[in-house]
């Protein structure tokens, strides 16, 4: 018998050849060509130059404050997340509907919108600043409220979906078998939740990590205090420091394609642990 | 229109799904591809179909040669195993689409789709359901739209996947009988792939039992049930119960003392199993009533080899159960009316 | 995946209420919620249009049609109308390809699309000053036959196509492959060619999911802020589009005429909100 290994399995639908080149041509033009850029550049430079670049003090300033800010957000957002994901699919209550259908608006409101919107509450005069005893507009803490409103959706759009296909009886089960109200929520749901939780969490921080436009108006962007590293790129584009510039940029690619990679693996865990039902 | 395969075969990545299969179809035969799954069958519908390339082989529809002619060309009526109706369009619409879609030079007039998909619709008694979505109709509701829909362009060919496979048992009863009577009246000649005997046996003409890749064995209903030619074709059309035994002159015998001796296996089916209070011949065998089951014309009685530790399954009709007054935990002897015997090398193969 | 969820089909059917917790713990698990959702969605929300309106209609109105504003406005509109329709093409031919077809690398290209989302703005906009400037990749040549593509229309479309792309694609494939092939092939054993059977099968079944796609793209597309902002050279009246010009009002202490803009495109995010519950309430319906 003859056996070929072709590249691609017959198919008696048609399109396959314009639609696989059309796309393979729109992301190498868009994506691969303009990212390998980055590393083009970047393998340009000496490395004693890269080295340099990376790890200048105020980039590692710019380092720390972005890594705890998107991880501090994260965390929050993973609480609060669950918190509302829960309430909204277990309890009933007036303008339930809204409140669902509010929780994307950080992802449909324009990132400098949110920023400028939520500096004007945080300042000292603002309507909430106002009401507090310590300084947020300008400080790494506006940095986390900020990075906590356009994470927020991702944490409660991937635990909802978990929480609803719940079955129940397993709840019930649970409780037949004697097991507190609090027993059953430890032992019975949060295992269920879990990798949804995990995988948002991962989500938020990864779009932490890289956010700019609802960061800067309320960073107040201080040297070695409230600088994020994507602010960080961008001034050194502004001061036509190009290779600095790409030089950051390589470090925080790299970060991107492991939080890529681990958020796949969460997934394929995900799936792999509802695929049965 | 008849149809020819000659020495097709598929593999999907290293399963070889389809090995050199030959099979003629006469122009209106009703024949079932019969065989569990991933024997096959659904690949060689598909092929048959266009929407499978085989690797290797040639397929005629009578004289013309369609191996290489696309699925859009083929004019064959294809009924889905889950119908894969157009959720998004009505009835009416969805049996109408094989005519809308033709060439304007193709086309019927407006006057004539609507005639021709009334008289389909009437035909699978839909009538009242055409501007339905599919979503509101019943599992069988469905099966008939995608009949009527199959034969609103009028196939040379009709191939039906597992046609009712998702349906309960007694909505397929029905859609069967009126598959056959559908069949009788068109004369189109017709495929359908199933996994059930009874089904296969009820239905066709024609029986094309496959296992792994391979046909078995073709013939009629009764050709297949009567005179099966492989255990296989033996135990897929029905309940079984094998005797080990050994052949002796030609003649088989149960039991199998002498190793030297060709060693044989017995099938036979559980209604030519004879059951008797006294030991007739040396061929008999002793057996305990494990459990009766009395419930409708034939009474199924579940017994077990004293010696052998094995399980038989015999049928009686109620008459002779009532006059044997068998009993469970009773010891009877059991011997074989009719067998088929195997030779266990004719199918090591 | 990384910084999208796809839209949840099927319908957000009544979740049986029975182990339930006591009145006192429901009513402060909402309470605790619904507290945090004021304060980080409602109140920011809210803050936007109080603070348009805090110096008068008149103000609000000047600001918006104030000759820079209008042409940030056209600009954001002429990206909007070239990098939208792109994207939808792109997204129905990415989809068609991996949810249709066997082939090697597949699992490569996903990844690949997957790629904008999971990169800051800031080096999105970045990779296009290294392609483009007059040290950039294409630099020379572009000098050579006067050829403006950053700081210029072109660059900021560019950026924009490069963040919103993966949109439209993301949300298909799901759908599609849950969607299976069945009905196209059932069209073309009808007689269909490849064509009537994308018009007339394929697209009227991912009707919602493109349409929701096109949504999340554009709002997107309207708000992108980063990328655009390094590529733009924020040139007034040229290469300002709303976001960009939020912003230099802001930074010029004009709040006022900032949060006019801002309310602006509130009400586009608001709007993309309720057409997003629309359109997964149909297609749950539909489903």
């Amino acid at each position: 018998m003859m056996r070929k290994t072709k590249w691609k399995k017959h198919s008696i639908l048609p399109g396959f050849g314009l639609s696989v080149g059309f796309t393979t041509l729109y992301v190498s033009l868009l994506v691969l060509l303009p990212l390998a850029m980055i590393f083009v550049n970047t393998a340009s430079m000496s490395w004693s130059g890269f080295w340099a670049a990376v790890t200048e003090p105020r980039v590692i300033a710019s380092y720390r404050l972005s890594f705890g800010a998107s991880f501090a957000a994260a965390c929050i957002n993973v609480v609060f997340g669950v918190l509302i994901a829960w309430v909204l699919v277990r309890y009933s209550f007036p303008g339930k509907r809204v409140i669902d259908g509010l929780v994307d608006l950080p992802f449909a409101l324009p990132t400098a919108v949110a920023g400028i919107a939520l500096t004007t509450l945080y300042t000292e005069t603002g309507w909430v600043g106002q009401f507090l005893p310590f300084k947020v507009a300008f400080t790494p803490i506006g940095i986390t409220i900020a990075l906590t409103f356009i994470g927020l959706p991702f944490v409660v759009r991937m635990v909802q979906p978990v929480l609803q296909n719940f079955d129940q009886e397993t709840e019930e089960a649970s409780a037949i078998l004697g097991a507190g109200r609090m027993q059953t929520f430890f032992k019975v749901i949060v295992p269920e939740i879990i990798p949804a939780a995990l995988t948002g969490f991962a989500l938020a921080f990864a779009r932490a990590l890289g956010e700019y436009g609802s960061v800067v108006f309320i960073a107040g962007n201080m040297p070695m205090k409230t600088e994020i590293t994507p602010l960080m790129i961008m001034t050194k584009l502004e001061q036509y420091d190009y290779e600095g510039a790409t030089a950051i940029a390589a470090v925080m690619l790299v970060i991107s394609f492991v939080l890529l990679l681990f958020i796949n693996g969460l997934q394929w865990w995900t799936n792999r642990k509802y695929s049965h039902s | 229109m008849s149809i020819q395969i000659k020495g097709v075969s598929k593999t999907f990545g290293s399963f070889e799904a389809l090995k050199n299969i030959n099979l003629d179809i006469q122009t209106g035969e009703l024949v079932a591809l019969l065989g569990p799954s991933g024997s096959g069958k659904t690949s060689l519908l598909r092929i048959i179909a266009g929407l499978e390339e085989a690797d290797d082989g040639v397929i005629f529809f009578g004289n013309e040669e369609i191996t290489h002619i696309r699925t859009t060309e083929r004019k064959v009526g294809f009924v889905f195993q889950h119908y894969a109706l157009f959720k998004h369009m009505t009835v009416f619409d969805n049996v109408a689409y094989g005519l809308r879609v033709r060439s304007k030079r193709e086309r019927p007039s407006k006057k004539d789709i609507k005639k021709k998909v009334t008289e389909l619709l009437s035909l699978v008694k839909l009538e009242a359901f055409a501007d339905r979505y599919p979503a509101q109709l019943s599992g069988g509701q469905r099966q008939r739209v995608a009949l009527a829909r199959a034969l609103a362009v009028e196939p040379k060919v009709l191939l039906l996947d597992e046609p009712f496979g998702a349906l309960d048992a007694k909505v397929r009863k029905e859609l069967r009988r009126w598959l056959r009577r559908l069949h009788d009246e068109f004369h189109i000649t017709s495929i359908f792939v199933t996994h059930d005997q009874e089904e296969a046996l009820d239905v066709a003409n024609r029986i094309v039992v496959m296992n792994e890749g391979r046909i078995e064995q073709i013939g009629s209903p009764e050709e297949v049930y009567e005179q099966p030619n492989s255990p296989f074709v033996y135990d897929f059309l029905g309940n079984v119960n094998v005797f080990h035994g050994r052949l002796e002159d030609g003649q088989w015998r149960n039991g199998n003392q002498a190793d030297t001796e060709q060693q044989a296996l017995a099938y036979v089916r559980p209604h030519d199993i004879v059951i008797e209070r006294e030991k007739p011949t040396e061929d008999a065998v002793e057996a305990k009533v494990i459990h009766v089951h009395a419930v409708g014309r034939t009474v199924h009685i579940e017994l077990k080899e004293e010696k052998a530790e094995r399980f038989l399954e015999a049928e009686l009709p109620k008459e002779q159960y009532r006059e044997l007054n068998i009993q469970t935990g009773e010891t009877v002897f059991v011997r074989p009316n009719q067998l088929k015997v195997f030779v266990p090398a004719d199918f090591s193969i | 995946m990384a910084g999208h969820i796809p839209l949840q089909y099927g319908s957000k059917q009544a979740v049986k209420q029975t182990a339930r917790e006591p009145f006192m713990i429901r009513f402060l698990l909402i309470t605790v919620a619904l507290a945090f959702l004021f304060l980080f969605l409602l109140l920011p929300l809210a803050a936007i249009f109080i603070k348009a309106f805090e110096q008068g209609v008149g103000l609000y109105i000047a600001s918006i049609t104030d000759p820079d504003a209008l042409s940030a406005i056209k600009l954001t509109l002429l990206v909007v109308v070239l990098t939208v329709p792109l994207n939808a093409l792109f997204g129905l031919a990415a989809a068609w390809a991996i949810t249709k077809f066997e082939f090697r690398g597949k699992s490569l290209l996903i990844t690949l699309i997957d790629l904008p989302f999971a990169i800051s703005p800031v080096i999105a906009g970045l990779v296009f000053v290294l392609l483009f400037s007059t040290h950039g990749l294409f630099g020379d040549f572009l000098f050579q036959h006067d050829i403006k593509i950053l700081f210029a229309v072109p660059g900021i479309v560019l950026a924009t196509l490069f963040v919103t792309f993966p949109f439209v694609a993301r949300e298909l494939i799901p759908l599609m492959q849950a969607q299976g092939s069945a009905e196209e092939e059932a069209s073309l054993t009808l007689g269909a060619n490849g064509w009537k059977t994308f018009w007339l099968v394929t697209l009227p079944n991912i009707k919602w999911g493109l349409l929701y796609g096109v949504i999340l793209c554009n709002a997107r597309a309207v708000g992108e802020f980063g990328a655009v902002s390094v590529v733009s050279g924020h040139i007034r009246g040229l290469t300002n589009t709303m976001p960009l010009h939020i912003e230099i009002l802001y930074n010029e202490y004009q709040f006022s005429a900032a949060f006019a803009v801002a309310s602006l495109m509130s009400i586009l995010a608001i709007v993309t909100l309720i057409l997003k519950n629309i359109v997964e309430w149909k297609s749950g319906q539909h489903g």
